[in-house]
């Protein structure tokens, strides 16, 4: 793994208790690094563990084991004070806009909220930034003034990626940024998203089940099943040569916007097992292989047997 | 069993099984759906697409006349010419859903046309089991007796594929997967063997393989019953891969109609063309390592 990494994950585990003494093991032993710059998706079925792996890394969940280091400091296991300062450096953009906003705040303010807490800017600098932040996503200046509900869900993802911006963070987390979007809308923002990228250097982890989008926004790609990483590549290596039987189904199911490429719907019927373990129990670990430079696949005993 | 609806194919003398002609619908000074038409014939499978607010969903619950039970909406103009044989008119003719009553609009919900949704959950009652609630709709609107009806939710549990459908037919729908619910759904719809399928977005909840499996479903389930399909989405993924013909619709206007061949290859309206050209296809990347843009056209959408 590069040294210089932006962000380092390893052997991550998130436990959570359930009733009856058993556990959900959301994510198990994550290993996996961010490149400064670098935009690296990571994809899975609802439960996979994705959003789970997003929150420990912000730390909006404590990890059960293992660790994070942004910027070379292990930050997992920091006190809140010493956190702050490292918070500004990672933002996150969740699904849904308008549950991220404050519906009897201006959008302006909203924007101008980070810098308030963090006491980066104040007075007209300020306002000039929020201003400044508004054209960079796209609205306009007298935008700032008005209320959520005034907006479009497209135009609300937009403030939501102005105000992740103020801080001048190196790391934005888009939990499924993009997924609640009309699909003309959802192109605007993913062009948007990739302009400020090449503009300020920013590194993305990007949550998504959408596989087609995260084809068009990735530069590598970790693919989770059951809380654990089955393959991890650079994208072309994920996409044109996948090698572990879930990412081979996963590609598989995706329907293509291209009638001439119509395919055979299986027609069994799965559904993906259950994530839930007695107390005394934990599920198998998945070791991986590298098969070529950077692309790790986790070693199956018998390919398919469980999905 | 009608035979395999070919859109390259002019159908001939067969008529349409539903006409739906200069359809209005408004919700009071809003219009949702502004003078819509199209045919569907036995065995095709027609996509409406568009994105949110197009007046999509509104059309195909206008066909269902539900579109006015508890809302302002108002079925202001246009038919929906229905063929549903000797049962409804002495001379076969089409009768005009718009203008029929609740009574005749009750015989053919279920029966003849029927409808699933995106929710599978919202769908059922979590109160009662799978099993009570497909044998309820053959009850209803077969009058089937209890066992008469509970034999045949079990045979359309098989008929959808729910693996062990005996012991499904007693659980609860919070015991079932998203992917299980619908096919349940699927299951009520196509107990009365309708002839006309609404598929409201349903597979838009559902994760990319049970996506796969429920398209596969439905795709076999109407080379079996020959049912004429609508299906209501916003993916164009999705249209591309089951849709015979497909309808674009764009605020309450459908703007362009055609074959699924002619409306992806060579696509006419200005909408259409921007609406696919945002449309991410898996595979488009190949040969590359870096990210890239969405080539939009300079159009607001």
């Amino acid at each position: 793994m590069a040294d210089d990494a932006l962000v380092r994950v390893d052997d991550l585990c998130k436990v959570f208790p359930v009733g009856g003494g058993s556990k959900v093991h959301a994510v198990e032993h994550v290993s996996l690094h961010v490149g400064r710059g670098e935009t690296l998706a990571v994809v899975g079925e609802s439960g996979c563990g994705k959003s789970t792996l997003a929150h420990l890394i912000i730390r909006l969940l404590d990890p059960t084991a293992g660790t994070v280091h942004l910027d070379g400091t292990d930050i997992s296991t920091l006190s809140p004070r010493a956190m702050r300062t490292h918070r500004q450096k990672m933002q996150i953009i969740f699904q849904d806009p308008f549950a991220s906003l404050d519906p009897r705040r201006s959008v302006g303010d909203a924007v101008a909220e980070p810098m308030n807490v963090h006491k980066t800017l104040s007075g007209s600098a300020l306002d000039d930034r929020v201003k400044a932040l508004f054209k960079r996503v796209g609205l306009e200046e007298s935008h700032t003034e008005q209320f959520p509900h005034q907006f479009s869900g497209g135009q609300r993802q937009r403030i939501c990626i102005a105000r992740a911006l103020a801080l001048e963070p190196e790391l934005v987390i888009a939990d499924e940024a993009v997924s609640a979007l009309d699909v003309s809308i959802q192109a605007q923002v993913i062009n948007l998203m990739m302009d400020l990228q090449e503009e300020m250097g920013l590194s993305y982890l990007f949550i998504s089940h959408d596989l087609a989008v995260v084809e068009r926004i990735s530069h590598r790609v970790a693919v989770m099943y059951l809380g654990q990483i089955v393959e991890l590549g650079p994208r072309p290596a994920i996409f044109e040569n996948p090698q572990h039987s879930y990412t081979k189904r996963l590609l598989e199911a995706v329907p293509i916007a291209d009638p001439r490429q119509r395919r055979e719907r299986p027609l069994l019927v799965g559904d993906i097992p259950s994530p839930r373990w007695a107390a005394d129990e934990s599920p198998e670990r998945v070791e991986l292989v590298e098969v070529e430079p950077g692309h790790f696949v986790g070693v199956e005993d018998n390919p398919g047997a469980t999905f | 069993m009608a035979a395999a609806y070919n859109p390259l194919k002019p159908q001939g003398d067969e008529l349409p099984i539903l006409s739906v002609r200069d359809l209005t619908v408004a919700f009071d000074q809003f219009t949702a759906v502004d003078e819509v038409s199209f045919d569907l014939h036995n065995g095709q499978t027609l996509a409406v697409v568009g994105e949110s607010g197009s007046g999509k969903s509104v059309t195909a619950l206008s066909i269902m006349r539900l579109v006015e039970l508890g809302s302002r909406a108002k079925i202001e103009g246009g038919e929906v010419l229905f063929r549903g044989g000797h049962e409804f008119s002495d001379d076969g003719a089409p009768i005009d859903l718009v203008t029929q009553d609740e009574a005749t609009m009750r015989r053919i919900r279920g029966n003849h046309i029927s409808m699933i949704f995106q929710e599978p959950l919202t769908s059922l009652n979590p109160v009662y089991t799978v099993g009570n609630q497909v044998a309820e709709a053959v009850m209803l609107h077969q009058g089937l007796n209890k066992k008469a009806a509970t034999a045949r939710a079990l045979e359309m549990l098989d008929l959808v594929r729910i693996p062990e459908a005996k012991r499904r037919l007693s659980q609860y729908p919070h015991e079932m997967s998203g992917g299980m619910r619908q096919r349940v759904m699927i299951a009520m719809a196509l107990s009365c063997d309708p002839t006309v399928l609404i598929a409201d977005e349903p597979t838009t909840a559902l994760d990319v393989t049970i996506q796969a499996q429920i398209l596969g479903l439905m795709r076999e389930l109407q080379k079996e019953t020959g049912a004429a399909v609508i299906i209501i989405t916003h993916d164009m993924g999705v249209v591309a891969e089951v849709a015979d013909d497909v309808v674009v619709m764009n605020r309450s206007k459908i703007v362009e109609q055609g074959s699924v061949y002619d409306i992806f290859e060579s696509p006419q309206d200005p909408y259409t063309q921007a609406l696919l050209a945002s449309v991410p296809r898996l595979g488009s990347m190949n040969g590359t390592s870096e990210p890239a843009r969405f080539d939009l056209v300079e159009q607001e959408i």
